[in-house]
């Protein structure tokens, strides 16, 4: 393999670099193109920074998301108020309804002095 | 390039060709980074994923690692970003974080002879060089000329895996990335002419080597 630093000291007498003929470049761009889409790389690099500053960044998921997540709020209330809706069914016949009171009053005695 | 223009489109870099007020916002932008604007940051990751993955990805050759590469540009970048001064462009410091990043992986493969595993296959035949100016399946209509291509795309990158990283380095940044010899030299914290000699030395190795798997002359 050959040495980066060799003779680089030369640069002077070293050849300029002349722009490389078009089918040198050509061919570089054919070899190295990248025909599938890149990687999601922004969840990935979150995670990292969440685990390694023991979770002082990124610590709320849910705030930091690319797009606010509003369907997960949205179906969170609507469970919150069918587990109310259901408690409140199950629990009600258990209460029963008011007995009334039916004891006469005691009259009152006034007390002579 | 779209994702330079999608960079020019974003309202950090607005500025209606005002240099000046770039750099302001480019400034401002940049301050939010440094005081850990979670927000800013991913402004940032959604602004330079493609470039630095495409650059990572061409520097090591191999998309998993890449892909693990490119996250770890950002999460560097992130620790660093205080430490910015400002000097040169933001994007300029973001690729020789990942140049830098790269080489070093590329180094720790060696040493683990990972290289061998390269996901490159042996060329079992050879063809015109002709057929390797640029071609991508898309372009060849006939199928023995599309295998054809496709081998040769094959030994230019077997060639260029087998480059030193240093040469490696400035043949991407320069003839695929575009970047100017200035960049290039703030990048490689090199001077302008042994950039230059180190491209023109690149180039000559990288066409020698395709040359002799070949057995033809590049036209």
């Amino acid at each position: 393999m050959t040495d980066p630093g060799h003779d680089e000291a030369n640069d002077a007498a070293a050849p300029a670099a002349q722009e490389p003929d078009e089918s040198l470049r050509s061919m570089l761009r054919g070899a190295l193109r990248e025909e599938a889409p890149p990687p999601n790389v922004l969840a990935g690099v979150q995670k990292r920074i969440r685990e390694r500053s023991k979770g002082k960044f990124y610590a709320d998921g849910w705030s930091t998301a690319k797009h606010p997540p509003l369907n997960t709020y949205l179906v969170t209330s609507l469970l919150m108020l069918a587990i109310l809706g259901i408690s409140y069914a199950l629990l009600s016949p258990l209460v029963g309804s008011p007995v009334p009171v039916r004891n006469q009053p005691v009259p009152v005695q006034l007390i002579p002095r | 390039m779209a994702d330079r223009r999608d960079v020019a489109a974003h309202p950090v870099y607005l500025g209606g060709g005002v240099a000046d007020a770039e750099e302001q916002s480019e400034r401002k932008f940049i301050e939010r980074l440094a005081q850990r604007d979670e927000r800013a940051f991913n402004e940032l990751v959604e602004l330079y994923e493609t470039r630095v993955f495409r650059l990572v990805l061409r520097m090591l050759g191999r998309r998993d690692e890449a892909e693990d590469m490119a996250q770890e540009v950002f999460v560097q970048i992130f620790k660093a970003v205080s430490t910015f001064r400002g000097d040169s462009k933001l994007s300029t410091w973001i690729y020789r974080v990942s140049v830098n990043l790269c080489k070093n992986r590329m180094k720790y493969l060696a040493r683990r002879h990972s290289e061998g595993e390269d996901e490159l296959e042996p060329v079992a035949e050879r063809a015109a060089l002709d057929e390797a100016k640029g071609v991508t399946f898309g372009d060849i209509a006939q199928p023995d000329r599309m295998v054809e291509g496709y081998q040769i795309e094959r030994v230019v990158q077997q060639c260029i895996a087998e480059l030193e990283p240093d040469f490696r380095e400035v043949l991407i940044l320069r003839d695929l990335e575009d970047l100017s010899y200035e960049e290039l030299s703030e990048i490689t914290g090199l001077p302008d002419g042994t950039v230059k000699s180190r491209l023109h030395r690149a180039r000559s190795m990288l066409k020698a080597n395709v040359e002799r798997k070949m057995g033809e002359k590049i036209r």
